[in-house]
């Protein structure tokens, strides 16, 4: 097995540095949407991070990939839009 | 029988070399994350229709809850170097590690705890507002898996403090480190919507 230790911490910094973006951002005074874009970004990238590299999805097969990523984002707009729904919903 | 839980799936399969074990991880990591999304769009859903909420930082403490993030990010850190060790088949490396892991997560509840008793005496409870239960509730959620991943640490280490892995075998040191990877992973995304959005 190939010594990662070096990848390791790199990848540790890097999640300290957008941690702390990500607070920078939460005080800066600019529009409210650019603000969450902007912390969504930051945060969405650490947990690539986080997965890609300490999770070792990188070297997982191309299904289980799918089988990784697939699930989350669909349940998610699959929730958003049953709640966009709800207005529409029967009341017996 | 024991042979048959430690079954691996053929290297033809389209999953490679993953042990049952690891795909069943996967999938109670998958399952849990979809829990913590319908909680974190719940919050989300109910601010959506409040007519006031309060700012990032007005009640919460930001810069302790960063430092917290930060201890979670270094106990990934610690953790992933407990399976690089073994992998190597330094047993104390990986003693060494789970047990720095081990104390990173104790200390995150702590904070936590401490955070809560604060928060108690200043009256903001959990049926104090919206906001005071969509915290509570998502936060002591993740707080109950960092909680679970301590105690499963601790299982691990005392198995490992026996000699029980190897070189050749550290599959239950992967499978601990995907949970406790997950439960860093989803804290990042707890952090940035309920203190800093």
């Amino acid at each position: 097995m190939e010594n990662h230790k070096s990848l390791y911490i790199k990848n540790a910094i890097w999640l300290a540095i957008l941690t702390f973006l990500e607070i920078e951002v939460s005080y800066l005074s600019i529009s409210r949407t650019g603000q969450i874009v902007l912390l969504m970004a930051f945060a969405v990238t650490k947990m690539l991070l986080v997965a890609w590299i300490y999770m070792h999805v990188r070297y997982e097969t191309k299904a289980l990939k799918w089988v990784i990523f697939i699930p989350i984002p669909a349940g998610i707009l699959f929730t958003v839009a049953l709640m966009y729904d709800i207005p529409f919903r029967w009341v017996v | 029988m024991n042979q048959n839980i430690n079954q691996t799936i053929p290297i033809n399969d389209p999953f490679g070399k993953a042990s049952n074990g690891k795909l069943g991880m996967w999938l109670l990591i998958i399952v849990d994350g979809l829990s913590f999304a319908g909680l974190l769009i719940a919050g989300a859903s109910l601010r959506a229709s409040a007519s006031s909420w309060p700012a990032a930082g007005e009640i919460l403490d930001i810069p302790l809850t960063a430092f917290n993030t930060f201890l979670l990010i270094c106990t990934s850190f610690t953790m992933v170097m407990a399976l690089s060790s073994i992998q190597k088949g330094d047993q104390g490396g990986l003693k060494k590690y789970l047990a720095y892991t081990m104390a990173g997560g104790l200390l995150f509840l702590g904070i936590q705890a401490w955070e809560y008793y604060h928060f108690i005496h200043n009256g903001f409870l959990i049926n104090s507002s919206m906001y005071a239960s969509i915290f509570y509730v998502t936060t002591g959620f993740h707080g109950l898996h960092v909680l679970s991943g301590v105690i499963y640490i601790g299982c691990i280490l005392w198995a490992a403090s026996k000699g029980r892995y190897s070189a050749n075998d550290w599959d239950h040191v992967e499978i601990l480190g995907l949970f406790w990877h997950f439960v860093d992973l989803v804290w990042i995304l707890v952090f940035t919507i309920i203190y800093l959005i």
